[in-house]
């Protein structure tokens, strides 16, 4: 009976995993080609930053960011390279929300925190700065459980190195 | 025997952290690879070397923390008002050529409403339009570049380019509320391409 559990345990998990690893590689997916297709639209936003002032380095990262978002989405839902692939993702995601913090500081002339709503180049257009955050720490945390070795199932190369696997 | 059990586990963690890196390591050069070619390949891609945000006060893209006339200014450049807008609009030497409007804007917004008679002209892909609109900048006296309004600057940008193709700064005019002011204000709007004939507020 315990041991019934046990596996249905496992098995609820597995598939927990499955479904962040598709999930977060959907997200990705889907804001990568909302900016590629806009590339323009996105270096514009990316300059609003303010953190880069050089025009080919400003250019390559508004050119290659959101397909190197759709590749890292693209091989986190085939299941290749997953922990690598999270890793990546979780470090971007980190990245991303420290910026957007930091711009919504910039912007907040009296009004409160959360009523700050901007285009923060994510991908999916005017956003509340609070919901931007919550969406970030789910996602966050989302591809650190991936990363921690969850979402196995239905991959088709877990790890590019199949030594001691 | 704990010792050594325990001594095998960091060892096993820090191989597994090793091959976690070693991962992302190669994902992030073979995933920057592929983003570097879809953008050239793409015909939506940017040209890595070119500098989109062009001012007079250097190479940097730096976003203006001034005004935006202000900013119009620092770029050396003239701008007009809603109302000298429409007197430009209005005028004899409009209908003659002789008056240009400039639609600063993509392709996909110039045909969802423009000022009625603008050439189109994104400064971002100016090797779309910049053949048809050069001959008519340099045959005019005025020009009138627009975009959105607000914080926009791509009349700004466009107008720095046709100055960069060698029209004098003296005709070119920055209409520094747009679109944006244009509509509000109920005035008449050209759909589809130039001369399309459907318009909106026809009788403004």
């Amino acid at each position: 009976m315990k041991t019934l559990r046990s596996t249905k345990n496992v098995w609820m998990a597995e598939m927990a995993g499955l479904l962040a690893r598709w999930f977060l590689g959907a997200v990705f997916v889907c804001l990568g080609f909302s900016k590629a297709l806009h590339p323009v639209e996105f270096l514009k936003l990316i300059r609003q930053y303010d953190a880069v002032h050089t025009p080919w380095l400003l250019n390559s990262i508004a050119a290659a960011l959101p397909w190197f978002e759709v590749v890292c989405g693209a091989l986190l839902l085939a299941g290749i390279a997953v922990r690598g692939s999270a890793l990546l993702v979780t470090g971007f995601l980190v990245l991303f929300t420290w910026m957007v913090v930091h711009r919504a500081l910039a912007l907040q002339l009296g009004i409160p925190f959360c009523a700050i709503k901007f285009d923060c180049g994510c991908g999916a257009g005017e956003v509340f700065i609070c919901r931007k955050l919550l969406e970030n720490a789910g996602l966050i945390l989302l591809s650190t459980w991936l990363l921690a070795g969850r979402g196995r199932r239905f991959c088709l190369r877990y790890r590019l190195t199949q030594h001691g696997a | 025997m704990n010792d050594d059990s325990n001594n095998s586990t960091t060892s096993d963690r820090a191989v597994e952290v090793r091959r976690v890196l070693v991962e992302a390591a190669v994902v992030a050069v073979v995933g920057a690879v592929i983003a570097f070619a879809a953008n050239a390949i793409s015909p939506r891609g940017l040209a890595l070397a070119r500098n989109y945000f062009p001012s007079t006060t250097g190479e940097s893209v730096r976003p203006p923390l001034m005004p935006l006339v202000a900013g119009i200014k620092a770029n050396g450049l003239q701008w007009v008002d809603g109302n000298r807008a429409v007197r430009l609009f209005k005028d004899p030497a409009f209908r003659e050529q002789r008056i240009l409007f400039i639609d600063a804007r993509d392709e996909e917004h110039y045909r969802e409403g423009h000022i009625p008679g603008a050439y189109e002209f994104d400064p971002y892909h100016p090797e779309k339009e910049i053949a048809t609109v050069l001959p008519l900048c340099q045959g005019a006296e005025k020009i009138v570049v627009y975009c959105t309004g607000g914080d926009c600057e791509d009349s700004q940008f466009a107008a720095i380019a046709l100055r960069d193709a060698g029209i004098p700064n003296l005709k070119l005019f920055v209409f520094a509320g747009g679109i944006g002011e244009w509509m509000t204000n109920g005035l008449p709007v050209e759909t589809g391409g130039r001369n399309s004939g459907a318009m909106r507020n026809a009788d403004r």
